[in-house]
């Protein structure tokens, strides 16, 4: 059995003269929880879609859970669970109606089909709205029985997009809790879009960052976070706002004030610390502290995308 | 096969939660069963004989293509809106199987209130001509075949348009008067004497079986045309 959940090999995809998704190279490991960031109209949607095979790579080749999804999409579909961003439920049927649907789609005898959309609504905790219009319903119920249908076949692969959207802070903690329990417990892969970078950071155990339908970079959100620079939070006494362009620090490193007597200092790696404190001392400087700082993602991901994540 | 049985569920339990399906099926059979009735009632036994009888057939195609073409571009649209046609294609089913259900299910219902008319100008011819039980058409060949077959062929044919005009188009009131318009298109050939009305069984029989087959090459046509990546593209417009 192949290793990895999904490997993407050089796909691009146009419509009409916009490409939006190039040369794209991806590979999830099963297992993992991948999660995918990226602006509006960065091409998230359209790489969900080609992974299912909703649309043809123009370019490329696409293996998820070693089949191709332009030809064996069906197999494909069968076996992954997708909730999209645009949840899709029946607004006209029940709770229950709507469960049942998926369950029947997976093809499971009538049964089964009763215990497992029992079990997917308490999963969710809506079993006492079972005979309630989905109409009725808030985003966050929504998302969760969105959420509930894309489990209802136990899929290999399940690929979520925003699957917290809408929900209030203990349903995301909830929901965060399941999917990371899901990955463990099961070894499911799971392929989750999301704007939300505090959330990846938390859920992931690699991500990758697409922008403009290229993918700008690709790891482990620790890995992400640290592969440019090393920064570095110091407290100083006897230096004051200004006065640190007059001081002899080691090449390439900029020492920047945050007020009061806290300073950041940006360096090309944190064995330059010790050459820093050095200097400073030597300078008259007071050395109070230093806390070396890791770049967030978030961080990461604003100086990969700019201003465009709206 | 299980599949095609999925679809059909969900869209027969859809129809029968959605208040607008049930007022227009109600009106549409009540309407066309009684209106023709109070004509009997008034024009008396001279309206018995079988071409004033088969002239109740009409009412019954209307019906037909009344709840037909509501139904069928309904069941494709409010998917649309709701983005649950965006879930039907990330699901195993194939593209036949949901368009496939859509088209039996709209041609279904329409059949139904065709017969359901039937059974309801019986009832009011038999209220209001004070002439007792009359069977009306359903008495001569011609007029079994038109209300029995005819009405089959012409539900196919009007869900099959009203479902492929819906999905390209993606505006209800739109795809309502083109597949009405579509039904007028059927009495062109007629009108400009290319094809003559014959109030024959063996007729009745062939125009029924041709349009059959005109509307199961509609469906062929608009499975091969509107397949899974086609309707994605829609789906993105």
């Amino acid at each position: 059995m192949d290793d990895n959940a999904i490997v993407c090999r050089g796909v691009s995809r146009r419509f009409g003269t916009r490409w939006a998704v190039s040369a794209l190279d991806l590979t999830v490991p099963r297992g993992s929880v991948f999660g995918f960031l990226g602006p509006n109209g960065a091409g998230k949607t359209t790489t969900v879609r080609m992974l299912v095979g909703m649309l043809r790579p123009t370019e490329g080749s696409i293996q998820v859970l070693g089949k191709n999804p332009a030809t064996e999409g069906e197999e494909v579909r069968a076996r992954c669970g997708v909730m999209l961003d645009n949840v899709g439920l029946y607004e006209r049927l029940t709770a229950y109606q709507n469960l049942v649907l998926a369950a029947r789609i997976a093809g499971f005898n009538p049964v089964e089909r009763r215990a497992r959309v029992e079990e997917a609504l308490r999963r969710v905790d809506l079993w006492d709205r079972r005979h309630d219009r989905v109409s009725g319903f808030s985003k966050g119920m929504r998302q969760k029985l969105g959420l509930a249908r894309a489990l209802m076949a136990d899929p290999e692969l399940l690929i979520l997009d925003e699957p917290t959207a809408g929900l209030d802070p203990a349903n995301i903690v909830r929901v965060r809790e399941l999917l990371i329990s899901l990955a463990e417990q099961s070894g499911r892969t799971i392929f989750l879009c999301t704007h939300l970078l505090d959330e990846a950071q938390k859920i992931c155990t690699q991500v990758g960052i697409i922008q403009a339908g290229r993918l700008r970079a690709i790891g482990s959100p620790k890995s992400l976070g640290a592969q440019e620079q090393a920064t570095v939070r110091l407290t100083l006494t006897g230096l004051a706002a200004g006065q640190e362009h007059a001081l002899a620090l080691p090449d390439g490193v900029v020492l920047r004030p945050l007020g009061g007597q806290e300073w950041r200092a940006d360096l090309a790696d944190f064995a330059e610390t010790e050459k820093l404190v050095a200097a400073l001392v030597s300078a008259g400087v007071g050395v109070r502290a230093v806390i070396p700082e890791e770049v967030s993602l978030e961080e990461e991901y604003l100086r990969l995308v700019g201003g465009d994540n709206q | 096969m299980t599949g095609m049985r999925t679809m059909m569920w969900k869209e027969i339990a859809e129809l029968l939660a959605n208040r607008r399906f049930l007022w227009v099926f109600t009106v549409a059979v009540l309407a066309m069963g009684v209106l023709p009735a109070l004509t009997f009632a008034r024009h008396g036994a001279k309206a018995m004989a079988e071409l004033g009888a088969l002239f109740l057939v009409l009412y019954v195609l209307f019906a037909t293509v009344i709840v037909v073409a509501n139904t069928a571009p309904d069941l494709v649209l409010h998917e649309r809106v709701g983005h649950t046609l965006d879930y039907l294609l990330t699901t195993p089913l194939s593209v036949g199987v949901i368009l496939g259900a859509k088209v039996v299910v709209a041609a279904g219902v329409g059949y139904i209130a065709g017969l359901f008319s039937i059974g309801v100008q019986i009832v009011a011819v038999a209220m209001f001509s004070g002439q007792g039980p009359h069977w009306l058409f359903l008495g001569s060949g011609v007029g079994q075949v038109m209300a029995l077959g005819l009405s089959a062929a012409l539900s196919l044919y009007v869900a099959v348009v009203g479902t492929f005009v819906a999905l390209r188009l993606g505006e209800q009131r739109a795809a309502y008067m083109i597949t009405v318009f579509s039904v007028g298109l059927l009495v062109i050939p007629f009108v400009i004497g290319w094809l003559h009305i014959d109030l024959t069984s063996t007729w009745a029989w062939h125009t029924a079986m041709i349009l059959g087959l005109i509307a199961l090459g509609l469906v062929a046509l608009g499975v091969r045309l509107f397949h899974r990546e086609m309707l994605v593209l829609y789906l993105q417009e």
